[in-house]
């Protein structure tokens, strides 16, 4: 099965907020002694492209294996994307922008 | 009783009195040299690189390279060189036997006496040291850019940097930080390298260390303390910010996690070559001259990307042991078990299925989100005092933007002389 990178959208209250407003809140996740989280997932090709279109983002390769360091407004971006399709399964369109 | 560094060597600090500076800097060829070079001589002249005293010659360069050592026969493992171009050599009529002075900030800094001028290979130099010619290493990207010529030869400062706030209590070379440790009493102190704000993953890194180095000693009092020695010189965009780094390490003591009876927070001027097992090296030559016993080592030290494996610094280290003055302590990765409900060490938990993984990008990660991690994962203090280094040193941002790379307050200003 091809690898998958998630890339963690934390879940501050205003994006919580915007979550049960769509009746979304279900999607997060827990992490790290209770921080919500929304995670997205990207393939290899997917990985790639983020990396290479925004050049501070940082796939952690070491630790956690997961695509960090997005800009506030990207992800920003993914989640109103999240919230649009109703899915995480997103990122397809969400690349398809750029 | 003189204090014996790296190589066996005393430490001697290689600094003029200002009397005797400014009549001897009188007609010098003033050469302006830029950060990096300026940090060097700083490390070079307070002792941090004993047993070096100035700028490697070509027989030190090729022995560094070839052998990770010093003609002397010390262990050393990375190139300490200062490069000029040829159009400089000549418009600075630079030659072997001259003393010229060496200007930082438009003011003179310190002299150097001109032993050689040579030229080295910089493919060889980045293989050798850093095992790689990718010019997308950083290490190589900056020996690339070195001009192409290497001037060796002595240092000495004749004007002492003044640190600037917050900076200045950091401030503490070997002669002083070896005073220190006498009047705290400790026995063992373990170094802590970092370029971080620490989360409670590089809290729990320290505090393990500190129990691995205090071992059979007697607990009635302490004797054991840990150094964070913060690595302090050039800035990519997204790091940290220097000043949250610093004060967030020394906030740990400040709010209690650590106290003063075994916390230490200071810096060392210095530019990563993130040569990995080689810089390991480097840290702990750094460190036994600053007066460690221990020095902390975990998964790819001082590494990048892929290039090294996770245990390479470590048997790097142990084939030069014996020649080391310091212990090494190596460190396994902590983080989160929600089953135990705290941090824990990947080497004593087996709740392998549940356990998560955190790092210092992670956690920026959730900072750049706007979210205020669990004091679990990050002190409420260190979360609370980045954000106050955001607003009073990063112009709004905890990382390093094009806007604070322009106006940031200087680490040091070398201020004018009196003459």
């Amino acid at each position: 099965m091809a690898e998958k990178y998630p890339i963690n959208i934390w879940v501050n209250e205003e994006r919580y907020e915007k979550l049960q407003q769509a009746d979304l809140a279900d999607m997060c996740e827990e992490m790290l002694a209770g921080m919500k989280v929304i995670r997205v997932y990207a393939d290899d090709a997917q990985r790639d492209k983020i990396l290479k279109i925004f050049p501070t983002a940082k796939f952690d390769s070491a630790t956690t294996k997961s695509i960090e360091l997005l800009p506030k407004d990207v992800k920003d971006k993914i989640f109103d994307k999240v919230i649009e399709k109703q899915s995480v399964d997103m990122m397809d369109d969400f690349l398809s922008t750029y | 009783m003189p204090e014996i560094g790296h190589g066996g060597k005393e430490i001697v600090e290689r600094i003029m009195e200002p009397a005797e500076a400014a009549e001897k800097i009188k007609g010098l060829t003033a050469i302006p040299i830029r950060s990096q070079i300026a940090n060097e001589v700083i490390d070079i002249a307070y002792g941090w690189f004993i047993p070096l005293e100035g700028f490697m010659g070509k027989a030190d360069l090729e022995s560094v390279c070839k052998n990770m050592r010093l003609t002397g026969g010390a262990v050393w493992s990375i190139p300490i060189i200062f490069d000029l171009s040829e159009a400089e050599i000549s418009e600075y009529g630079v030659k072997a036997g001259d003393t010229v002075l060496l200007t930082y900030q438009d003011n003179p800094m310190a002299t150097l006496e001109v032993e050689e001028i040579f030229e080295y290979d910089k493919k060889e130099m980045c293989q050798a040291v850093l095992g790689t010619t990718e010019e997308k290493h950083p290490g190589c990207a900056r020996t690339y850019q070195y001009k192409d010529k290497f001037v060796g030869g002595k240092i000495t400062l004749v004007n002492r940097p003044k640190i600037n706030p917050p900076y200045d209590p950091y401030f503490i070379p070997p002669l002083e930080m070896r005073k220190r440790f006498k009047e705290k009493g400790w026995e063992r102190i373990v170094a802590h390298q970092t370029r971080n704000v620490p989360h409670t993953g590089h809290e729990w890194l320290m505090k393990g260390a500190w129990f691995q180095s205090y071992a059979e000693l007697p607990i009635e009092k302490p004797l054991v303390g840990v150094l964070v020695n913060a690595i302090i010189g050039a800035k990519r965009k997204g790091d940290y910010i220097d000043e949250a780094i610093i004060l967030t390490q020394d906030e740990l003591r400040k709010s209690g996690y650590f106290g003063d009876h075994n916390h230490l927070t200071s810096l060392t001027f210095w530019d990563m070559r993130y040569a990995g097992p080689k810089e390991a090296i480097f840290h702990s030559m750094l460190r036994t001259n600053l007066g460690l016993t221990h020095h902390m080592f975990g998964r790819d030290h001082a590494g990048v990307g892929t290039y090294y494996g996770a245990y390479d610094a470590h048997h790097l280290l142990a084939s030069v042991q014996d020649e080391l003055a310091l212990t090494p302590v190596y460190s396994m990765n902590w983080l989160y078990c929600p089953h135990c409900g705290e941090i824990t060490s990947e080497g004593l938990c087996d709740h392998k299925d549940e356990q998560q993984k955190f790092s210092g990008t992670l956690i920026r990660s959730i900072v750049q989100d706007g979210v205020k991690p669990p004091r679990l994962i990050f002190r409420p203090e260190v979360f609370d005092l980045v954000m106050v280094c955001a607003e009073k040193y990063g112009f709004g941002s905890p990382f390093v933007t094009d806007n604070y790379l322009e106006k940031r307050i200087p680490v040091f200003s070398i201020p004018p002389m009196s003459t």
